[in-house]
């Protein structure tokens, strides 16, 4: 019986060679691969080269934003893929809970879609679910220290004054409440209004501001009278609190964002503003999720929303701007405490998300079931 | 020698059992066996991970914590549930009352009287089903607000300097959702009212009973069986509502078990998901409890039997000059159910920010909100999805269901079982529905959650049994014998349903599609937990831009929506008429 012999096949030498120098890049780059953490921490010269390289690969990148979609969402999106025509930039914009809920949801399922994360009071549940990347951008430092986390989990991208806003044809101006306390009048049982579903603006930021302003002892009886003027709550958006007000279903809208009165009063409608004195104050942040699968272009993005160039296309949005060089729009001048004598009181993201549960808790005793 | 004598080897019970079991399994058509499973997919992981959602803590990221009771605990010592729970009741109650009393006036008007003009009814039927529930709602929030229409001239007429009317209430509540039930009563009444036989009125006329009497002592109580049927099927939907209590109750402090359990996701943070489960536990037990009962009802019904192996010709009634009171009312009602709330969206579209009507808002309008929402690339998409969403969920409901019914007709083997599992969604409410399939994509090793597809596979649950309820009754009216035939000429079952049965349950398989279709792009309470950036519906997007202020281009974008459904609807129609399978 013959015996089997095995064939042998030669491989040439330049395949083997080939072969060799495939699997060694392979795993050089693997071994290269940057971790998220390295990208969002680039530093140095060659930090945008890196970035550019790498955001080239990936193509595009989402952001979830709270932003208002046409004044500023939209020419934003215009201004950053026209400086990066290689980079599709999409968003979505929802109220910050909305954001918040679907970004935990999508890192529970593994299909991260949302590479940034941007608006009021998002940062804090985020990291506390540990569904965030802290990050670095050489763009923060011109930016005053109170407006990004030092651990980088967060940076400002516009800040916030909140007020009163008043129907202009129920509520005479010699009649508008000029302190906290004058919400208490009897006078206004009814004709009061607020959001109960923003996570700023609205009801749980509002009982947050009065016991940081009052202590917890006065702001309890303070909420007590409060409740007794039956104020309205909508679930919906400060905006829509405002409409409310606009509308004549409400005399008198409390903690609304101070320049949505004003955008509507010049087109015409029956609203004006009212700050009250400190004036609440907010900052509007963006963060990086973890699971991001565009980190590269992320964090151009977030260059790009920190910049001047931006900050000042949401300054033609009537936003305030974070960045200390862009100056805010001339007409929002009537409501910069600064500019009218009043103190602001400025409520952070820490700070909003470690008194929520006793805000919350007061609302519901004051406000809550009915 | 006893030892020779055979013996037949022993078997136990059970033993017996089980093979009796596998003999009546093998006898199961491979088809059968493959929609038992398909069904038990789609269906059976959502209650699971609804009851475990129930009975877990939630993790500050939403996952599982720890196994607990406390969330069922918790109800009754949550503050108010009795109250929401009282609320839902009463809701679902007055409003199913509203909409069939409404409808079967409509309805009885149509089909059993010579009122002139009244086939227009039908056309503001099949108008009111291309809206959706929440654009409806937001047109009558801005007719009755305080500073609406109707509260301006009842302070002119009154002298009155306050409102008189507080649309955001309990009353407010159940006129809309009452309003937005009366065309469908309409629908499914006139189908009854047209099938009376009429002998039995006549031989109380001739006794001497006049139209009043008849009505009340022979019609009404004949048409009992349909009444509280379609009155329980109203309470259900009202019982489950989510649009209505959510944009309407709110903001007057009026809240049932469906905000409850949306609040419970969106409100607290983190998203309190066992309380969410909790609550949609206690809906569901409820529902399961009305559809009990319903079931006991249409049992019995068979005593109210009108149409017999005698021919039968509906009977109009001559009204004489009361046809044309008749036919005035029909024409208030289509003005006040249809003309006046889409009148009233189409003026806030034309306005560039709403502040109520005056005189001068007439001087502001402006085609803005149309340029902006033909403008947007977020608009564009949420319309794709949603006729994706709608074409696809009604698809796969009909085949699904026309197989499952003729199984279930025909008795086959497992067609029994068929039947159950696809009636099962039924005593899921929408947003009960919505948590059960959050819960479920979320802990999928496939990343799912967020896109279409997910609310796909959700919707198609969802209208199981609307589907069922169309393709049974169509699989019920053949007649066995046609098959016969089939089996007898050679063809398969398969080769017997697909040329013989199929084609005869064309019509209620289509109209089966388009409900559906209908039923699927106006859902919100379940989408608004699903959807993502690249997955969002017209009815969310109406929503949660309602939600944000933007009430002028939510009336632009609402309109060219029902606009452009209206035209589907029409179009399938019409095809529908020209290939014989008119849709009734």
């Amino acid at each position: 019986m013959p015996k089997f012999q095995p064939r042998t096949v030669r491989v040439p030498r330049y395949l083997a060679a080939l072969a060799m120098l495939i699997g060694m890049t392979s795993v050089a780059q693997t071994a290269c691969a940057a971790t998220i953490d390295e990208i969002a921490h680039l530093s140095g010269p060659d930090r945008e080269k890196v970035l550019l390289e790498g955001a080239r690969k990936e193509g595009k990148v989402t952001l979830y934003s709270a932003m208002i979609e046409d004044q500023a969402l939209r020419p934003v999106a215009a201004a950053f893929r026209k400086k990066y025509p290689f980079l599709q930039m999409d968003f979505w914009r929802a109220d910050s809970r909305d954001l918040i809920n679907k970004t935990l949801a999508e890192a529970r399922g593994r299909a991260v879609i949302g590479d940034l994360v941007e608006g009021g009071g998002v940062s804090q549940a985020l990291r506390r679910a540990k569904v965030l990347q802290p990050f670095r951008s050489p763009m923060l430092a011109a930016y005053d220290k109170q407006l990004y986390d030092p651990e980088g989990y967060w940076a400002a991208t516009r800040v916030s004054y909140f007020g009163l806003a008043y129907n202009t044809r129920l509520i005479k101006s010699e009649d508008v409440p000029q302190t906290y306390d004058d919400l208490l009048n009897p006078k206004y049982k009814g004709k009061l209004c607020w959001s109960g579903s923003g996570e700023t603006g609205g009801e749980t930021m509002f009982i947050t501001f009065i016991r940081l302003i009052k202590g917890d002892e006065a702001a309890d009886d303070y909420l007590r009278r409060l409740s007794e003027q039956h104020v309205i709550t909508y679930m919906s958006s400060a905006r829509e609190a405002v409409n409310k007000t606009m509308e004549g279903e409400c005399g008198i809208a409390l903690n609304i964002f101070l320049h949505h009165p004003i955008i509507s009063a010049r087109k015409g409608a029956s609203v004006a503003p009212k700050p009250l004195d400190p004036v609440e104050m907010n900052a509007s942040v963006v963060t990086l999720a973890k699971g991001s699968q565009h980190p590269h272009a992320a964090m151009l993005l977030i260059d790009y929303l920190l910049s001047r160039e931006a900050q000042e296309i949401l300054e033609g949005a009537n936003y305030f701007p974070a960045h200390p060089d862009a100056e805010p729009s001339k007409m929002l001048a009537s409501i910069i405490p600064s500019k009218i004598g009043m103190k602001t009181k400025f409520v952070s993201e820490e700070v909003l998300f470690k008194e929520r549960t006793k805000s919350l808790a007061l609302q519901k005793k004051y406000f809550g079931a009915r | 020698m006893s030892d020779q004598v055979e013996r037949a080897p022993f078997r136990s019970a059970a033993s017996a059992d089980r093979t009796a079991f596998a003999a009546r399994l093998m006898g199961w058509s491979p088809g059968a066996l493959a929609l038992i499973a398909l069904l038990l997919v789609l269906i059976v992981p959502p209650l699971f991970y609804l009851v475990k959602t129930s009975l877990y803590t939630s993790e500050f990221d939403g996952s599982f914590g720890d196994f607990t009771f406390e969330y069922y605990q918790n109800l009754l010592a949550t503050p108010g549930f009795l109250a929401h729970f009282r609320n839902s009741v009463v809701f679902a109650l007055c409003s199913g009352t509203f909409a069939i009393v409404f409808g079967a006036v409509q309805a009885w008007i149509v089909e059993r009287t010579n009122a002139p003009f009244r086939r227009f009814v039908f056309l503001q039927a099949v108008i009111s089903l291309g809206v959706p529930h929440v654009l409806y709602t937001i047109g009558w929030l801005l007719l009755l607000g305080k500073q609406g229409p109707l509260n301006q001239f009842l302070m002119h007429v009154t002298h009155s300097a306050q409102p008189l009317f507080n649309v955001n209430s309990m009353v407010g509540m159940i006129l809309i959702e009452g309003m937005i039930w009366t065309p469908l009563g309409f629908l499914m009444l006139s189908a009854v009212m047209r099938s009376f036989d009429a002998s039995f009125e006549e031989a109380a006329m001739m006794s001497g009973a006049g139209p009043l009497k008849t009505i009340g002592r022979i019609t009404l109580p004949l048409a009992a069986p349909a009444f509280l049927a379609l009155f329980l099927l109203i309470c259900i939907r009202a019982f489950e509502a989510f649009d209505i209590p959510a944009l309407v109750g709110s903001a007057g402090g009026v809240s049932v078990l469906s905000t409850d359990i949306y609040d419970s996701i969106r409100h607290e943070l983190p998203p309190n998901f066992g309380q969410a489960g909790a609550f949609s536990v206690v809906l569901m037990a409820l529902v399961i409890g009305l559809l009990q009962w319903q079931g006991r009802v249409l049992k019995s019904a068979e005593r109210f039997q009108t149409i017999t192996s005698r021919g039968f010709r509906p009977r109009v009634m001559d009204l004489g000059r009361w046809r044309f009171v008749a036919a005035a009312l029909l024409g208030f009602l289509f003005l006040v159910l249809m003309v006046i709330p889409i009148g009233m969206l189409v003026i806030t579209s034309l306005l560039p920010f709403y502040d109520g009507l005056r005189a001068e808002t007439f001087a502001r309008l402006t085609f803005e909100n149309y340029h902006v929402v033909a403008g947007s690339p977020s608009f564009r998409q949420a319309i794709g999805n949603t006729l994706i969403l709608g074409a696809s969920t009604a698809t796969i409901v009909c085949l699904l269901t026309a197989g499952s019914a003729w199984l279930a007709v025909r008795r086959f083997p497992g067609g029994a079982l068929i039947n159950q599992l696809a009636t099962l969604p039924l005593v899921f409410p929408a947003i009960v529905l919505g948590v059960a399939f959050l819960q479920l994509f979320v802990n999928l090793p496939i990343a799912i959650y967020g896109t279409l597809s997910a609310i796909i596979i959700a919707c198609v649950v969802q209208y199981l049994p609307y589907g069922m309820r169309f393709s049974y009754a169509g699989a019920l009216q053949i007649s066995r014998e046609l098959e016969e035939a089939a089996l007898m000429a050679g063809a398969g079952r398969f080769a017997t349903f697909r040329r013989i049965v199929l084609p005869l349950m064309a019509p209620s398989v289509s109209t089966a599609w388009l409900f559906v279709m209908l039923l699927s792009v106006r859902a919100v309470g379940m989408p608004i937990l699903l959807a993502g950036p690249n997955s969002q519906v017209v009815a969310v997007t109406i929503f949660d831009q309602w939600t944000n202020g933007q009430i002028t281009v939510v009336a632009a974008f609402g309109l060219v929506w029902t606009a452009l459904m209206m035209c589907i609807g029409l179009v399938f129609h019409r095809m529908a008429q020209r290939y014989g399978v008119a849709v009734r």
